[in-house]
């Protein structure tokens, strides 16, 4: 469609038709004000602030529900607009208790800003202000009536964005209030997108409640530590006794792949960092039990021991478990540590996709793989297995959105049927398990539907479904755990017929993705290079290490219950619980955990290093689509170290030079100074330990953008823009396996972690928010003293 | 002629030693005056200690909002704000100060915080004998600053009660 | 949920009249209305599955308007206009008799069930005002006198 021309306060400016007055307008420049327009969400026309003068109109215009028509003359700024805007403030304001000194949203409330502008506080009314009193109904969200503008956004936010439907409007008129599906309280997904975008502070959250000022926080735009779909989370820090304290998280900056979108998680589930039970100081056990220990005790113990077994019985004796939830930096670095330092191939992580199978299917393709973006901008999807709307709240809300906006076409296949299929095109239901079957019929395979075809679906419909999939060009799979194997070769080959397919492999952890890059399996180097071909790794590192595959995850556990694996390295993870191993079979074996807490595993260590998480640390992240994001660190917690630093700390002691670990002052790319500014301090912090070690405190071994460095250099597809990167934009990089068919993927030791909204692996059960929504099948009671307690 | 006016140069001049004998002292006794303020004067608008005020229930009337920690040229008021709950209310508002300092190394008394307060719940008292030899004695908590209970609420309501009220010195010398 | 044959057939053509479901929501729900007398919690459970509305978005429709009810209601429900026409022309004072003589207030029942009683904005009656409406029959040019008799007549008719 051609152009539109129009003229607004004098400018002239042509826009595309089909344009809202309200956009057009900001795309010069000029702000119309309005409180129920939000970009993405239905009309509604209800606040009446954005009304503008339009020649030729008889009456003011809401610039809201306008469209743009040929030469249409605009005013926003004159006499009678202004007069306009102000009545409609003094209307909103007249029940509105302008309690801003107590309102949560004080300071960063669009009514407020309005009020100032235009100066309408003093009502003309003399009567009373109806009062009604606050109500809770959720743990994390309270409504106050009275503040209230009924601008709808919440009601449609939650209806149309999150395909909730939790919220309404009751009764009309001055009575006209907003409800919750259960009349006095909510039952929903709890992700508290409603409370953001309410633009007065009708609705705020339980977790941030009273506790501080928008001013009084340092705000920190960091990703979310918990699913793997890589939200950018803006963190609110607060100064505290011990060091700083996370008080809220939100995304109102739109900043990131989210845009504003958050679960529950993203946004209240922070609170596992500030939870009682995180351990405080390193631990040794002495006599059967957990004895507090210095930091320096505890590296010189762990070097001791393993110094002592590497010597006596060799690196193979020696097994190393990584995490899911360490920055990319750390899971190489943990690599590098085996491999170089202990001399020992046994290197696993609790693997919740196959990414080597699906780096391997993709060899030497080309943009084969898509990004969370390209999810919301995509003319089509096919969704095969998993359930986005609970492991993946912001995959499934990219999904729906570009259902709902752009009208993409959205085929699901899945053996339960998921709420997604609300917005598919087409639905079909498999029979649980056959997965890999349906992965062989798109291929070609037409025998394969027998175990597919019952009921309603027919082995014409599935063929029906293929041919058509077949016909939508830039098609993008998505596929969950259940595809694995050849599975993922048979679908890419199908993919490699329909032009611009691309595709997304979901894995389940924060950085699952990452660790998998990152070469955290004793088969393979990172970027999924096999043990046996790894030059290129040899010659940077500068010392020979091991060629031979070591033992997986099962293997290690086996090795050590025989007694030939004589220590085990643990990294964040948690695979007593996660693979319901028998505690016992690891007795005889000395171990070491970096943890946050005690968990099944740390229990069973000889030394337990306090671990710093996610948000204490710089770093980056990869999340399952392959988006590689800027990890900030929110601020640092006084008794806990990253993970990076222990383990440097622990090499230091095992006599190693900590320049062949860590390349810096080996820079290739200017750092552009970011990772030794304020945000990530290291060089600060470690100059004093630094320059006891007659190293060069200009740039640390402790700062992760050093082996960011490395990481770039070294790892296929992860080439991506530094400046970006550091700016906190999102960069997608390319999965490449280098020799394919050599992968062998052991698909049997992927677990998937099968979480909920409301669970989060191990850490979900140290975040009380999380547990006491009711929502959440594993609910401790949420009364005012727990809720207190929590941050 | 000479005399005479060096005698009505000497007579004007003790008519004002006379006049000013039998006026009021203008010289402020302070120390060893009479009273709680030991003899010294104030204007009304004289910014000393602040003085957090109470309601007429003998709630505290600072809810936390940190707008003076905002205005605060100095950066010198720290607040931790809490909840009001039922069993315990503190505060006429849903929130109240749980921590409130204020660190008079700091301060300069511009008087800021008391226009930025919303519900005028900060004002300046007429303290000014806040100096010590320990730095750290100057951080003055929530306790330190808050206003009495009034008389009908509290035992503890005899101290400076008038000046509570009006806003000035109880005693004047 | 069990309704008339003619309820069902009359929620059956109304689905077709309409190029989305939900809008026959309010004539089904006055319909359901007239059946039941008011709308119960399973009347609502049920229209929202027909619909393929939640509870909520039903009970939101029932709370906008004042014909609509969740409450039970006297047989007859007596809503007297109370906008200028009708109050010009006396029925406040209209009002005033029948609350007394009904012994209830705005929006009472009483006890035996037979009455409901509402004062209500215009009621599209204005030039026979002052007038009342019970459930569906218009009574005009009321008097407390005649106002009364409109209600012995029906009491009449609901005590048979």
């Amino acid at each position: 469609m051609p152009d539109v021309n129009i003229t607004v306060d004098g400018k002239k400016l042509a826009v595309p038709a089909g344009t809202l007055l309200i956009e057009a307008c900001k795309s010069v420049g000029i702000e119309v004000p309005s409180f129920c327009y939000y970009p993405g969400l239905s009309l509604q026309g209800a606040c009446r602030m954005c009304l503008v003068k339009i020649e030729k109109m008889p009456k003011l215009q809401t610039a809201c529900t306008t469209v743009v028509t040929e030469g249409m003359v605009v005013s926003t700024e004159i006499d009678e607009v202004r007069q306009a805007r102000k009545a409609m403030l003094e209307l909103l304001l007249a029940n509105h208790p302008l309690d801003c000194p107590v309102c949560d949203a004080g300071g960063e409330c669009e009514l407020q800003d309005m009020t100032f502008s235009y100066g309408a506080a003093e009502s003309k009314l003399i009567d009373i202000k109806n009062h009604k009193d606050e109500q809770q109904w959720s743990p994390v969200v309270y409504f106050d009536r009275p503040r209230c503008i009924m601008c709808y956004r919440c009601v449609r936010i939650c209806g149309e964005g999150m395909d909730v439907w939790a919220l309404g409007t009751a009764n009309r008129g001055s009575a006209q209030l907003i409800m919750p599906n259960h009349s006095d309280y909510l039952e929903c997904e709890e992700c508290g997108m409603c409370i953001d975008i309410c633009p007065v502070g009708a609705l705020t959250s339980g977790a941030y409640r009273y506790k501080t000022r928008p001013w009084e926080m340092k705000h920190v735009g960091t990703v979310c530590t918990h699913c793997a779909d890589g939200c950018k989370t803006t963190l609110g820090v607060r100064r505290s006794p011990t060091g700083m304290q996370i008080v809220r998280g939100d995304n109102r900056d739109k900043s990131g792949i989210n845009g504003d979108f958050l679960c529950i998680k993203g946004r209240y589930a922070f609170d596992f960092a500030s939870h009682d039970h995180r351990i405080q100081q390193p631990l040794i056990r002495r006599e059967g039990r957990h004895v507090p220990a210095s930091y320096d005790q505890a590296y010189e113990h762990i070097a001791l021991r393993l110094k002592e077994i590497r010597e006596q019985h060799g690196g193979h004796a020696i097994g190393v478990i990584g995490s899911t939830r360490t920055s990319n930096e750390e899971s190489y670095l943990l690599q590098k540590f085996a491999r170089l330092l202990l001399g020992t191939n046994n290197i696993d992580h609790h693997r919740t996709a196959d990414f080597p199978s699906f780096a391997g299917a993709l060899a030497r393709k080309k943009d084969a793989t898509a990004s969370m973006r390209d999810v919301f901008n995509a003319p089509a999807i096919l969704l095969i297995g998993n359930d986005p709307t609970e492991q993946h709240p912001l995959l499934a809300w990219q999904i729906r959105n570009n259902v709902r906006l752009h009208r993409a076409r959205l085929y699901v296949v899945n053996s339960s049927p998921i709420k997604l299929r609300r917005q598919a095109a087409s639905f079909t239901q498999i029979p649980a398990g056959s997965e890999p079957q349906l992965a062989a019929f798109l291929a070609g395979d037409d025998s394969a539907a027998n175990a597919l075809a019952s009921g309603e679906i027919t082995r014409e419909a599935l063929a029906a479904l293929r041919d058509k999939l077949r016909g939508e060009p830039n098609l993008i799979i998505i596929f969950g755990s259940e595809l694995r194997g050849s599975s993922i070769d048979s679908l890419v080959r199908f993919g490699a017929a329909i032009s611009g397919a691309k595709f997304v492999c979901l894995g389940d952890y924060a950085n699952s993705r990452g660790a998998a890059d990152m070469g955290l399996y004793p088969d393979l180097l990172p970027g999924y290079v096999p043990v046996g071909s790894g030059a290129r790794f040899h010659e940077e590192w500068g010392a020979p290490v091991p060629t031979e595959p070591g033992m997986n995850l099962l293997q290690m556990v086996d090795a050590a219950k025989a007694g030939r694996l004589k220590a085990l390295y643990i990294v964040g993870a948690n695979p007593v619980a996660r693979y319901n191993l028998d505690p016992f079979a690891l007795s005889k074996t000395f171990i070491v955990a970096h943890d946050m807490f005690l968990t099944e595993t740390a229990l069973l260590a000889e030394v337990i290093l306090p671990a710093a998480n996610a948000y204490e640390k710089s770093g980056t992240f990869t999340n399952t689509c392959g988006d590689l994001q800027l990890l900030k660190k929110a601020g640092d917690i006084t008794t806990v170290k990253s993970d990076f630093e222990m383990l440097l700390r622990v090499a230091d002691r095992l006599g190693f030079d900590l320049r062949q670990l860590v390349p810096f002052r080996q820079a290739e790319r200017a750092d552009l100074g970011q990772s030794r500014g304020a945000q990530s301090g290291e060089a600060d912090r470690h100059a004093i330990w630094l320059e006891a070690h007659g190293l060069e405190p200009k740039l640390s071994p402790f700062d992760p953008i050093a082996m960011l460095d490395e990481i770039q250099r070294l790892v296929p597809g992860y080439d991506v823009s530094r400046v970006e990167l550091l700016a906190g934009n999102d960069q997608h990089t390319s999965i490449e396996a280098g020799v394919a068919s050599s992968i062998a993927s052991q698909p049997e030791l992927i677990l998937p972690a099968n979480d909920t909204l409301f669970t989060s692996g191990t850490l979900g059960r140290y975040s009380r928010t999380l547990n006491s929504v009711i929502e959440n099948p594993r609910r401790a009671p949420a009364d005012k003293a727990d809720r207190e307690v929590v941050v | 002629m000479a005399v005479i006016k060096d005698i009505a140069a000497i007579a004007k001049g003790m008519s004002i030693t006379l006049k000013e004998m039998f006026s009021p002292t203008v010289v402020e006794n302070y120390p060893d005056g009479p009273g709680p303020l030991k003899g010294a004067k104030f204007q009304e608008r004289f910014r000393g200690v602040h003085v957090l005020q109470r309601d007429e229930n003998g709630l505290e009337k600072c809810v936390a909002c940190f707008l003076c920690a905002a205005a605060c040229p100095s950066n010198c008021i720290y607040i931790e704000a809490a909840e009001n709950t039922t069993e315990q209310r503190i505060s006429g508002a849903e929130r109240y100060a749980q921590v409130y300092n204020i660190d008079y190394n700091r301060c300069i008394f511009c008087g800021y915080c008391v226009e930025a307060c919303p519900t005028d719940a900060i004002t300046h008292g007429h303290g000014f004998e806040i100096a010590s030899l320990n730095a750290t004695s100057l951080v003055y908590r929530k306790e330190q600053m808050l206003a009495p209970l009034p008389a009908h609420l509290g035992s503890n309501a005899v101290f400076n009660q008038a000046e509570t009220e009006t806003g000035t010195p109880a005693v004047r010398s | 949920m069990r309704f008339s044959d003619s309820f069902e057939s009359r929620f059956t053509s109304m689905l077709g009249h309409y190029p989305t479901k939900r809008s026959v929501l309010v004539p089904t729900l006055l319909y359901m209305q007239d059946e039941l007398g008011y709308l119960t919690d399973e009347a609502i459970r049920d229209i929202a599955q027909r619909l393929e509305l939640t509870e909520l978005e039903v009970r939101n429709v029932i709370s906008y308007y004042s014909m609509l009810t969740t409450r039970p209601r006297g047989k007859y429900n007596v809503q007297v206009c109370r906008n200028i026409s009708c109050m010009l022309c006396g029925a406040d004072d209209v009002i005033a008799h029948l609350k007394k003589r009904l012994g209830i207030a705005h929006k009472g029942t009483t006890a035996d069930g037979m009455f409901s009683f509402e004062e209500v904005e215009c009621i599209g009656a204005c030039s026979w005002a002052p007038a009342m409406q019970v459930n569906y029959d218009f009574h005009e040019k009321l008097t407390p006198e005649n106002a009364e008799k409109v209600l012995d007549e029906y009491r009449r008719k609901g005590s048979q």
